[in-house]
């Protein structure tokens, strides 16, 4: 039953971190470009209108269109029980590990890129291609970046490995972890649709990946897509700032004040990574299409030699 | 400690895959850079290192030339030269440069590979570090057969020239005192020569595309 | 004594850049070259009644012996013969405005400070601050091959930096592996003193030294012209001006190939005539034996068949250290000494060629006999003598090391190696005799010869090439076993 309350607890601070991520990047990137900004809730705010509004569907689409934001948004929330926010609550159910997490991402953006195909638009076919294009050279480096570590803590499963990096002193220091470390950092901007890979605000079919495939979608079903991004971004940070940055072995307390404390420390984690991500995205400019295989295979290699220091060091 | 090198090593071989994947030339003056300033924590760190444990200020010494020289002046002069030359970025190569990465992690498992059946050096934890800098090497050799433009030429150069220093600090603590003094004055008078040739090729020729210069063959 | 060596050049130096007028400056370099010569008579009989010199001054650094003597004087005189023969070429090329006073300056500047490294590398007992001195000769030809400021002279000057920058640096690599090799062995002190580790050499570790001595043969054999790191070695020293290429022939290549041997002889004090560094030697000298043979029929310009000519005399040597016999090292040394003095004549007479007929291509020089007869006579003679013709030096020293080869019952390679001579020997006959006779000269030319004391040199190195082709001094025998025994450890 206590298990039970846990879960509970996991998913609606992912739920409601999720979209207060989102704010803290806007709000970086207008910082170092002088302006001041939108608030920092501001998704709460377009998410509640969305919510609100009826949707409007073509009516050449199919079932997939339909159904698409459900798996969308259904798919985060599996993957956001994967990947506890703390170590201290055991995820009963879903004893699930880094392939699942990735296949689980993979299924949402396969019906993404369905769905995007479906209605037809030129732009959706646009979107579509470019991001299995961006995808398939990503996805490699995701699976052995978290396998290396995987191996280090003998498991695949991902609470296992963040309840073994509490007892490894200062991570950041061996060589394996920085390479996965920064192989994870660059495969967020890829999968999270964030410059240099992809721009997120854009309205220029140039510019479009992400933006191009949920352009038909409004009203609850656009709600339930971007609420599904911002999970999968919080999911992917969750998955850097734990692993790496393990903060549960210094808290000594037991019971209820423990879990409210890691979860204090864990959003300040979360923020820090936010902030450090909007700089990355300000610091440089979108790649063309055909530049980013250069990102990726510079993210492939950073993983692959993770794994070739993990070989030799032995961990 | 050598958790820390361990660690700055690795970094270096990330700042030789920056480079490998760049495209224009201030970048590779950059990161070129970026690898001087990691040399020189490495160099400090040994330094103060072996400050404490054998009380000689060689290393440190040393440290402070690399900084004054690799960090500071050479990119100086590289910049320099670069403003006065017209192309700004490389455009075509001969194999695209996800392929040159590829090429980069096969480097570092020759070496690897190579290193590891020989006696000698692979005893104790050294391994990794020597793998790390002789790669660096390689790679330095790798990316200025790769580049068509004489500046890259000049940054592979420098890189292999870093990778050689960082290999000797690693296996052997430094080379004595007056040969690492003179290799920097060396490289820095190398690059001093190799950057006023650039500047007369680029009026000669009109470009500083290497593989236009080819009237001497046979 | 020897700190006063590596003085001269220093203050020579200076003096250029003090000095304003030519005459001083062409005194100036006369007069520091005739000192060196002095300076290293001195050393040499030195060395041959103490056997070896070494101050301890600065750490002990500074030592001579046997071997580096030979190669020392080797740079001295070719050095004076270079500096009286430049005072003409470059009065020639003043006039015919080629240069002017400012490039004067920098050619001598740049020439002393070359002179100076070299002096360096050889009288350096640290390995270390051999292979700065050697990277530094590098640097400070580099704008010497370039002095022309053409197209071709700068490509050439581009090449040389770079491959020759590129090699050394894969030396250093060698040299840190060496330094490898020796911890636990040697105290931190003597790292990378030459004489410490050969006395050591049983003790350090193998496959480490193995590794070394691969990475420095590919660094030095880079600066000495070896296959197949010779490329810009052609280039090189067709586009440099004619002194210029004399010093590179005669003194760059034998210090690489003098870095080589100490090498060596570490290598084969430590495994005991190892198979692997003689194999890896006698195939990279073949290969450039080879090379020099087939690319010496294509040529069209006469000092880049000249320079081929260098890379097959230097894979000659290599061959012949690489047999590492008492006998063939003997050949080796012999060869460095006779090839240096050779190769310095033909280029020489080549700069009174270019100087005379204003073009490097060999179809166009025709009538040599008549408008310069003895430079004519000289360079045929001296044709003869670098493909290896009785009565001349380099027919001897061939001589001795072919003997070397099949006192060893290589038939192979002793048998390749004359059939690449011959072919040699034809393509340099084949090439070059259509310019010495003939009628049809350039009519815009005047028959005499232009640079007299230029004249004076050349003749003077061949009457030296023919004597010693005959007769070898005792001293000279004598130092050279010494350098035999050096190398080979007593």
């Amino acid at each position: 039953m206590i298990e039970a309350t846990y879960l509970i607890v996991q998913i609606i601070v992912i739920i409601l971190l999720a979209p207060l991520v989102n704010g803290i990047i806007k709000k970086v990137k207008a910082f170092t470009q002088k302006r001041k900004g939108g608030s920092l809730f501001q998704m709460y705010f377009d998410l509640f209108k969305l919510f609100k509004k009826t949707a409007v569907v073509s009516d050449v689409s199919s079932w997939i269109f339909k159904v698409t934001p459900y798996i969308v948004f259904a798919t985060a929330i599996a993957a956001a029980l994967i990947v506890p926010v703390t170590t201290l609550i055991k995820p009963m159910w879903f004893p699930g590990d880094i392939i699942m997490l990735v296949y689980i991402f993979a299924l949402g953006r396969f019906f993404m890129m369905l769905a995007a195909l479906d209605t037809g638009s030129t732009f959706g076919g646009m979107g579509a291609s470019r991001e299995a294009m961006i995808s398939s050279l990503i996805e490699p480096s995701i699976l052995v970046s978290l396998i290396t570590v995987g191996l280090i803590a003998k498991s695949t499963t991902v609470s296992v490995i963040m309840n073994f990096m509490q007892e490894v002193h200062n991570p950041l220091i061996h060589p394996v972890y920085i390479m996965a470390f920064c192989a994870l950092f660059i495969i967020i901007i890829a999968e999270t649709s964030r410059t240099p890979v992809d721009d997120p605000g854009t309205h220029l079919e140039l510019t479009m990946v992400h933006e191009a495939m949920v352009l038909e979608y409004s009203g609850r079903s656009l709600a339930l897509m971007e609420l599904g991004a911002a999970i999968k971004q919080l999911v992917f940070i969750t998955l850097l700032v734990n692993i790496f940055i393990p903060h549960d072995q210094m808290i000594h307390l037991t019971g209820f004040s423990a879990v409210a404390i890691s979860l204090l420390v864990y959003l300040i984690k979360v923020i820090l990574a936010a902030i450090c991500i909007a700089i990355a995205e300000v610091s440089t400019v979108k790649l063309r299409l055909f530049s980013i295989p250069n990102l990726a295979a510079l993210a492939f290699i950073l993983s692959f030699i993770g794994f070739l220091q993990y070989f030799v060091f032995g961990g | 400690m050598s958790n820390y090198l361990d660690a700055l090593s690795v970094l270096l071989l990330t700042s030789a895959f920056m480079l490998m994947g760049n495209k224009r030339i201030k970048s590779y003056i950059k990161t070129f850079r970026l690898q001087s300033i990691l040399i020189a924590l490495l160099t400090g760190i040994m330094g103060i290192n072996s400050l404490y444990n054998d009380g000689n200020v060689d290393i440190l010494v040393v440290c402070m030339v690399v900084i004054g020289i690799k960090v500071v002046y050479i990119p100086f002069l590289l910049n320099k030269t670069y403003e006065n030359v017209e192309y700004k970025v490389e455009k075509d190569f001969f194999l695209n440069i996800p392929i040159l990465i590829i090429g980069c992690c096969f480097i570092v498992v020759f070496t690897y590979f190579s290193l590891s059946t020989t006696t000698g050096i692979n005893t104790g934890t050294i391994n990794m570090q020597v793998v790390n800098s002789i790669s660096l090497i390689l790679i330095g050799l790798f990316f200025m057969i790769s580049r068509k433009k004489a500046i890259g030429q000049i940054v592979g150069f420098l890189v292999i020239e870093n990778g050689i220093f960082v290999t000797a600090l690693f296996a052997t603590q430094g080379m004595p005192f007056i040969v690492d003094i003179g290799i920097l004055m060396d490289i820095l008078v190398a690059v001093i020569i190799m950057g006023i040739m650039v500047f007369r090729i680029d009026e000669k020729f009109g470009s500083t595309d290497i593989n236009k210069i080819k009237d001497l063959r046979g | 004594m020897g700190f006063v060596l590596l003085a001269v050049p220093v203050i020579a130096v200076v003096l250029f850049f003090l000095l304003k007028k030519k005459q001083y400056q062409h005194a100036v370099s006369v007069a520091a070259s005739i000192i060196l010569m002095l300076i290293a008579a001195l050393l040499t009989r030195e060395v041959i009644l103490f056997k070896t010199i070494e101050y301890s001054a600065l750490g002990g650094i500074f030592y001579i012996d046997s071997l580096s003597i030979i190669v020392l004087d080797i740079v001295v005189i070719i050095g004076f013969m270079t500096s009286i023969y430049s005072i003409g070429y470059l009065e020639e090329e003043l006039k015919h405005e080629k240069l002017d006073k400012g490039r004067l300056r920098i050619y001598y500047i740049l020439m002393y400070a070359f002179i100076f490294t070299m002096l360096l590398a050889l009288t350096v007992k640290n390995i270390g601050i051999m292979w700065v001195a050697i990277e530094a000769t590098t640097l400070a030809s580099a704008f010497l091959v370039g002095f022309y400021n053409g197209k071709d002279a700068i490509e050439a000057a581009w090449k040389y930096v770079i491959i020759c920058s590129v090699g050394i640096a894969i030396a250093l690599l060698g040299i840190i592996f060496l330094q490898f090799s020796s911890i636990g062995v040697l105290e931190s002190s003597q790292f990378l003193d030459w004489t410490a580790l050969f006395n050591n050499a049983q003790e350090l570790k193998g496959p480490t030294l193995r590794l070394a001595f691969i990475f420095i043969l590919i660094g030095f054999g880079t600066k000495a012209g070896l296959a197949p790191m010779h490329t810009w070695l052609p280039d090189a020293h067709s586009q440099a001006p004619s002194p210029i290429s004399t010093l590179m022939s005669g003194v760059l290549l034998n210090g690489a190939m003098y870095g080589i041997i100490r090498i060596v002889a570490i290598i084969n004090h430590s495994f005991g005539n190892s198979i692997f560094v003689g194999r890896i030697m006698i195939t990279v000298g073949v290969l450039s034996v080879v090379t020099a043979a087939v690319f010496i029929f294509t040529q069209k310009d006469y000092k880049r068949l000249l320079a081929y000519s260098s890379i097959e005399h230097m894979g000659i040597i290599a061959i012949a250290i690489g047999f590492f016999t008492p006998l063939s090292i003997f050949g080796g040394l012999l060869h460095m000494i006779n090839h240096s003095f050779t190769k310095s004549m033909l280029f020489l007479s080549s700069g009174n060629i270019l100087q005379k007929y204003n073009t490097k291509e060999i179809s166009k020089i025709k009538g040599m006999f008549k408008l310069l007869p003895v430079t004519a006579t000289v360079f045929l003679l001296g044709l003869f003598a670098i493909g290896g013709t009785p009565p001349f030096s380099v027919f001897a020293s061939e001589l001795v090391v072919i003997s070397a080869i099949f006192q060893e019952n290589n038939f192979f390679v002793g048998g390749l190696l004359i059939l690449l001579l011959a072919i040699i020997f034809t393509g340099i006959v084949l090439t070059m005799f259509k310019i010495f006779y003939g009628n049809d000269t350039p009519t815009e030319t005047s028959p005499g010869e232009i640079n007299i004391p230029g004249v004076c040199t050349i003749v003077g190195l061949l009457v030296i090439i023919t004597t010693m082709g005959l007769y070898i001094p005792n001293e000279l025998k004598g130092l050279i076993e010494n350098a035999v025994q050096i190398i080979i450890g007593g």
